[in-house]
This record gives C-alpha cells, structure tokens and sequence, in this order.
C-alpha cells in the first residue's frame, strides 16, 4: 500500500507527515486504527535504523492509545523520540498531532539485530555512541 | 462464495469490503470457535515489509478490525471504537502464510469492551494482542 507521506529534518531527530485521504479512513470518514499504528510502526523503524547507524531492527511490542479522530484532509504529524537505547534494545514513543492537538499516543520496544554478515553483537559498532538527546 | 483462496473453508466471509479495510484486506470471517471468534488474512506481497517478513502494522491492522468486530458482534452495538491496543510481535510470518486470528472477550460492560487476539501462522504464534473498545 502506498502512504503519501514524507519525512524531514536530521537523520536521528526526524519529523514525518501524513495527509490523510479517503484510503485511509473507514467507514464512518475516520482515519483507521489500523493506519495510524502502521504510519507509526513505518516511522519508529526509520527511527530506530537511524539510532543504530542501520543496523536490522525488528518492532517487539507497540502500545497505542487513541485519543481523537482525524479526518479526510487532516495534516498528521509525528515526531518519534528515542527514550532509550541499550546495546540491544530501543525504546521509543511519541504523539501523533492535527493542529498541534494530540490525536494518536504510542510507544514501542525495537530490538537491534546482530549483523548477519560481521557476527558482531547487536550495537556492538556503537557502544561509544554518546546518549541519545531527548 | 466462489471467491474464497484456496486455503480457506468454502463458508469464509470477506468482510473488508469498503475504506481502509478494502486496502488492507482481504480478511476473512471463519466460523466461530465456542466463544472464540476466529478471522483468516491470506499474506500477499503488499502485505510485506523490506526485511521478507509480515509488517508489523499489517498485524496490528488485522487484529484491530478482528477484535473491532468482535466487540461489535458482542455488544449489539452498530459501531464501537478502539481506545487502547497492545500488541506483542512474537514471531515472524512469510509470503502466502495464512493468518489467523483468534478474538476472545475478556470482559464486556455498559460502555466498553476488553478484547484480547493471538494471531498465528498453523500452531506458530506470531502476534498477541490485547485491547479496549468504547461503544459508540
């Protein structure tokens, strides 16, 4: 499926945006639960590649609260935060806002592969990364 | 219905028929288990993400409309809406694996609705979720 929607701003500190259009709502003119937790999934796994200089990472868990609907036309924009980054995990959250509201509350746990290729272990290149602003 | 893949019981259905869930889709209703209600997603390429496996949001997707649709059938509500939910990824899925989801009410008051789905590939479990509706 194909998200109009794009991203800005420094590798590690990105902001992304979708418009929402009439494939993205359900039935009642809503954005779908289902959208939203994919846009975010789709934006913590760019963010939690930058944070690992592209390392594979997998989602393990993602929390979603839904606080408002958003509509056909809206802006939506995210900007994920690192919480924390260990040698092996991401911990990662963020709101989602139309006009500065908050519609859409999430958090998730991103776990950082071993290079295939190396055999290192997972985040071994970066352990003298310095902490994650934020 | 002539139409259900190849895979699925003959008595399977499609019900993502319109909005997001056409785009999604298709899933499938099979029938219940007891008082498990029981939901069938064919994994297709546009299912997939960069790394050969399912993506995550395609997982979270299905298992919102499954449990969506359980709290409507369990409530007699015409609509309800998602308020909070929790999704554990425990296992990767391929190409042309069929998911499927298994939806149990965990509880069911005046207004709300506690769901909780496992989302499986045969016996291998791939996704877990819990979740909260809000009768509309």
């Amino acid at each position: 499926m194909s998200v109009p929607s794009g991203s800005r701003g420094e590798k590690g500190a990105r902001r992304f945006g979708l418009r929402v259009d009439k494939r993205h709502v359900n039935m009642r003119g809503v954005i779908h639960g289902g959208m939203l937790m994919t846009f975010a999934d789709a934006a913590f796994g760019q963010a939690a590649w930058d944070a690992c200089d592209h390392a594979p990472v997998v989602t393990l868990n993602m929390q979603s609260q839904f606080l408002a609907p958003a509509r056909e036309g809206d802006w939506i924009e995210f900007a994920p935060v690192l919480t924390r980054r260990t040698r092996s995990l991401l911990f990662l959250r963020g709101d989602f806002t139309v006009d500065g509201q908050p519609i859409y509350s999430v958090s998730s746990v991103w776990k950082i592969l071993a290079r295939i290729r190396t055999g290192q272990p997972a985040g071994a290149r970066h352990r003298s990364w310095p902490r994650p602003r934020g | 219905m002539s139409d259900v893949p190849d895979g699925l019981p003959s008595d399977a259905e499609n019900i993502s028929l319109g909005g997001f869930n056409r785009h999604a889709g298709p899933i499938w209703r099979l029938a219940a288990d007891g008082e498990m209600r029981r939901f069938a997603l064919p994994v297709h390429d546009k299912h997939m993400n960069g790394s050969g496996s399912v993506h995550g949001g395609l997982l979270m997707t299905f298992a919102d409309i499954a449990m969506s649709q359980t709290s409507r059938a369990a409530s007699g509500a015409k609509s309800c809406s998602t308020v909070a939910l929790t999704c554990d990824f425990v296992g990767p899925a391929k190409l042309g694996e069929i998911l499927e989801c298994r939806v149990r009410v965990t509880r069911k008051t005046r207004t709300m609705v506690f769901l909780s789905a496992d989302i499986a590939v045969g016996a291998r479990p791939v996704a877990v979720a819990t979740g909260l509706w809000k009768i509309v």
